[in-house]
């Protein structure tokens, strides 16, 4: 009996597959997670949101569409020009500077409601000054290296 | 006391200095204690070993403390340590008791430093031959200990527990590494990825994804309102702290202050897991934890005395095993390589004075870091007055810095905290938990190396029960855990019914 | 008052533009030559580690030497192949060492034949320390023990990071032991293990007989009491004699040049047949794209040379325990090619 026991606990783990024990169990234990949700959480809601008591998420809410598609193709648009400029000056973090500072500068813009002049002339002076100095003390003063 | 004649006012100006700057780096978001000695180690080849030291040992501590103030004010831990702090300090600031929380915070971390230095100092050899004890089935438990925090942390058990899941799922991503004794082969992903993501997705970009990108994302949603960045937070004579908030909470604070040290001490489960356990440790201990995780003091004590604890305690494996014990030491050992010093079992016997110096330097840097921060609190609070159409682009920006930079510059980094961003935004929309799948995400690729590796050397799953006495007294600890989380849960369901009938 | 939305996201894409315009004409210099700043990736993420601490002495004075921006980045194996094969104009170079080849023979994922798709610069030091111990109290005496223990049935446990320059040595250990004793060479088991401490863990809990390490990191452990649990014991510096020679007299700690020669060939003897005798050095050296300018592999072999010749590099290698070892380019990958060539039996003889 004992023995028997003892054969079910013991495992043999081959070093060449070994990179996919852990994950298997993971699943397992995801999918059935997953199932008891299912029914105890999403199958209610999703009856209710049927009886109109409740609405979907993100689809069934209201949004401010222009700011919040605005910013993820503002967030695209930087990280991908900032490689594409940074590699036109290899390591020197131009690529960080020049275009944190339109984006920095378009950010405000969008999020600002009131367009007074002097919260446009804050804007600006931050979209110029805070890369500056960010790109100052890090890329030139401790040298880490910037896109 | 020969070593009083190596100290001069240059030691102490750059260990004060060490701390301010470090202070600076933790404070913004994105940037790290890590990255803050990283990028000074190249200069203390010029100042010498003790007072290259001063220095490093200032931003180490500066920079543990400094990832509290965006966890408070923004809920973007400003270190990974700091995670637990954004539990119970960002509700605070909401509340209006920002300044409130950083004082909390501020005194539970020098006190936890403290106490880590004088366990240090004390203690540090024999805490060595008792760290190595810990073979991978008992750090395959105290991961799991800390694991257990999930089911816990959110208001449905199972939600939190999925979550926690998810997040483990996450770390997986990648090749099972070489480096950790893996077989290096990749898995969860596609062959496209693989020149991206050969390594998985790296820790920093994807917290300041989760936790930075995704706050703005949904702030974005709503029309970032023009009011100002939050709540009014609360300022001047009506701050409400008083020393009162720590009356009955000692047990907490000196618990916390040694599970830092003590996990801190244990090489590759480190960083932070400390908080993390200690703030399951505070949540299982305490007689009313009720109010964790919705502003409570006693969250934030836990938290920021355990992180602080850290830098004494993962010292103790650098100095006297000559193994880093967090990823902010295995930096500072490049100082002593640099300067053509081995550390070892046989450092502090042979280098007394530098160890001596050391201590110096730690305990003075968190004196300097106290006062620096509970009296620029008042200031530093007024971050939140800045409107959000200029505080988000800089977030972003800083972000984008401290992703780019973690690892030396890797583009895809960057890419990170928009994939997460997006994730964390999607997450929180379908009613998931961010901490739960944090938690799961940074704890899981150790839990991996830890739980196949015991089963590799040992062949049997008993092992994780029979190994040693250390092993059983975990193996309480988690019983306790998870059964507390059944009787919160429970209780909680109660509370909730009863409250629909009234 | 408020201004248009439009005249101000305007400018914000001009400076764009103008940015862009204004790096065009910069990234156009005489050819040949390196110019701008400088990256120099390595394939350790630790800033700890020997990659680093070589490649930063050099890098240093070769940037020193042409009055140019060079930076080390500790980005790690994968990351670093990726950014090099991006960058041809020669503002990135990356340092390794004989992992980058190892790797490749070894099947690791991500590892190609480095001699096949980069161009192979100069090497610049070797570290010696590469080493393997056991406990201070182990049966074992020397080396020659255990393979004579593994010949006669015994099994020994070898803790070894897989995949590369930890492997090696335990590779033509495996193959002198089938080459001596043939048919036992299985006795001798690899418990794959992750980084130092790891492997250090496995010896304190006796999961393994014998360790790989290095005289650095486990030089402090050999000179503890017999009765510490973490006591331990060099059976063995896979490096070659006259590399040990060339290190400085009081060599490192407080274990003298001639203790370390006790460790290395003759003194232990791990054959490869035919009265050859196993050694590794384990060796850095740059790794160029292969499409960059000719022009840059020669300045920096110049530089280099000139850079050697004065002689100061070699006094602060030396200081922290590195062999100088300086081999121009085409000399580097011929001699490198040729030691892959002779691990390659090894791996293929174990098979």
């Amino acid at each position: 009996m004992e023995s028997g026991l003892s054969n079910l606990l013991s495992v043999s783990i081959d070093f060449g597959t070994s990179h996919l024990l852990f994950p298997t169990i993971i699943h397992w234990i995801m999918a059935g997670l997953f199932l008891v949700i299912l029914v105890t959480k999403v199958v209610p809601f999703l009856a209710a949101v049927k009886r109109g008591e409740r609405t979907l998420p993100i689809v069934g809410e209201p949004m401010d569409a222009y700011r919040f598609f605005g910013t993820l193709v503002l967030i695209v648009a930087y990280f991908y020009l900032m490689d594409v400029v940074g590699n036109l000056f290899p390591y020197t973090g131009y690529g960080f500077l020049f275009v944190s500072m339109p984006f920095v500068l378009i950010m405000s813009l969008m999020y600002m409601h009131e367009w007074t002049k002097k919260a446009v002339i804050i804007a600006v002076i931050n979209a110029i000054v805070a890369p500056g100095l960010a790109w100052f003390i890090l890329a030139k003063l401790f040298t880490i290296t910037l896109p | 006391m020969e070593f009083l004649s190596l100290l001069d006012v240059t030691f102490f100006l750059l260990a004060g200095f060490g701390a301010l700057i470090g202070i600076i780096f933790g404070a913004i978001p994105g940037m790290t204690a890590t990255m803050a000695v990283a990028v000074c180690l190249p200069l203390t080849y010029a100042l010498g070993l003790h007072h290259g030291l001063a220095l490093l040992l200032g931003l180490y501590v500066g920079g543990i403390s400094g990832g509290m103030v965006p966890a408070v004010l923004l809920n973007i831990p400003g270190t990974p340590s700091s995670i637990t702090t954004t539990f119970d300090g960002y509700p605070m600031a909401r509340k209006g008791e920002g300044e409130k929380a950083l004082r909390v915070c501020v005194i539970a971390s020098v006190i936890g430093g403290l106490i880590s230095a004088a366990v240090l100092f004390l203690f540090a050899p024999m805490l060595a031959d008792f760290s190595i004890k810990f073979s991978y089935v008992e750090k395959f438990l105290i991961i799991l200990l800390a694991l257990s925090v999930i089911a816990s942390l959110s208001s449905s058990m199972l939600v939190g527990i999925f979550s926690g899941v998810i997040g483990i799922w996450l770390s997986l991503i990648g090749d099972y590494s070489i480096s950790d004794g893996g077989n290096g082969k990749t898995r969860l992903m596609a062959d496209f990825m693989e020149p991206y993501l050969f390594e998985g997705f790296s820790l920093l970009p994807v917290l300041i994804g989760i936790f930075g990108i995704s706050t703005i994302l949904l702030e974005a949603e709503k029309g970032v309102k023009s009011e100002l960045s939050h709540e009014r937070v609360k300022f001047g004579k009506g701050s409400g702290f008083s020393l009162g908030l720590f009356k009955g909470r000692l047990t907490n604070l000196v618990r916390s202050s040694f599970i830092g040290t003590f996990v801190g001490m244990l090489p590759g489960v480190g960083g932070s897991a400390a908080s993390v356990l200690a703030y399951t440790q505070e949540k299982n201990l305490a007689r009313d934890s009720s109010q964790m995780g919705k502003g409570a003091p006693q969250g934030l004590i836990a938290s920021e005395s355990a992180n602080n604890a850290l830098t004494g305690g993962a010292l103790i494996p650098l100095l006297s095993l000559g193994i880093p014990g967090d990823s902010t030491t295995a930096v500072l050992i490049g100082a002593f390589t640099l300067q053509g010093i081995q550390v070892g079992p046989l450092f502090i016997p042979e280098n007394a004075n530098t160890w001596y110096i050391m201590m110096t330097a730690l305990v003075f840097a968190n004196v300097v870091m106290f006062f620096l921060m509970f009296f620029a609190i008042k200031h530093i609070a007024k971050v939140v007055m800045v409107p959000k159409h200029i505080l988000y682009p800089i977030i972003v920006m800083m972000c984008v810095v401290g992703a780019y930079a973690i690892n030396y510059g890797i583009m895809f980094d960057v890419w990170t905290l928009l994939i997460f961003g997006i994730l964390g935004y999607l997450i929180q929309k379908v009613g998931l938990e961010v901490a739960p799948l944090i938690i799961g995400f940074i704890l899981g690729s150790q839990a991996e190396v830890y739980f196949v590796k015991s089963l590799e050397s040992f062949g049997t799953l008993s092992i994780f029960f029979t190994k040693s006495p250390i092993a059983v007294v975990l193996w309480l600890l988690i019983l306790a855990s998870v059964a507390f989380s059944i009787a919160m849960s429970l209780k909680n369901r109660k509370r909730d019914r009863e409250e629909q009938i009234g | 008052m408020t201004l248009s939305k439009k005249t101000l996201a305007g400018l914000g894409s001009a400076a764009v533009m103008a940015s862009m315009t204004f790096g065009a004409g910069i990234a156009m210099a005489q050819d040949g030559q390196l110019r701008g700043n400088i990256r120099v990736v390595i394939g350790s993420t630790s800033t700890g580690g020997d990659t680093y601490q070589n490649s930063s002495i050099v890098v240093d004075k070769l940037a020193e030497h042409l009055d140019l921006n060079m930076k080390v980045d500790a980005v790690g194996a994968s990351s670093a192949f990726r950014t090099l094969d991006r960058d041809a104009r020669g503002n990135t170079l990356m340092i390794f060492h004989d992992q980058s080849y190892l790797g490749h023979l070894y099947g690791v994922e991500g590892y190609e034949n480095i001699f096949e798709k980069y161009t192979i610069g100069p090497t610049v030091a070797i570290n010696p320390g590469n080493a393997y111990l056991v406990p201070k109290d182990s049966p074992y005496e020397t080396l020659d023990e255990v393979i004579a223990a593994v010949g006669d049935g015994e099994t020994v446990r070898v803790a070894i990071q897989p995949g590369g320059v930890s492997e090696i040595g335990f590779s033509a250990l495996k193959n002198a032991v089938s080459i001596e004793h043939p048919g036992q060479e299985d006795n001798l088991v690899a418990v794959n293990t992750g980084s130092q401490s790891d492997k250090n863990q496995q010896l304190f809990d006796d999961q393994v007989d014998m360790i790989h390490g290095s005289v650095q990191a486990n030089e402090q452990y050999t000179r503890l009491a017999e009765d510490d649990q973490k006591a331990m014991r060099f059976v063995w510096l896979t490096a070659r004699q006259d590399t040990i020679e060339q290190a400085p007299e009081e060599g490192l700690g407080k274990t003298s040049r001639e203790q370390l020669l006790e460790y290395v060939e003759p003194n232990v003897h791990v054959t490869m047949g035919d009265d050859e005798t196993f050694t590794f050095d384990k060796e850095f050296f740059f790794l160029y794209n292969k499409d960059m300018d000719p022009g840059i592999v020669e300045q920096i072999d110049e530089a280099l040379t000139e850079i050697y010749e004065e002689g100061e590099i070699q006094e602060t290698q030396k200081n922290s325990f590195f062999i100088p070892n300086f081999k121009p380019s085409d000399e580097a990958s011929e001699y490198l090619n040729e030691k892959m060539s002779r691990y390659e039996e090894i791996i293929d003889n174990i098979k």
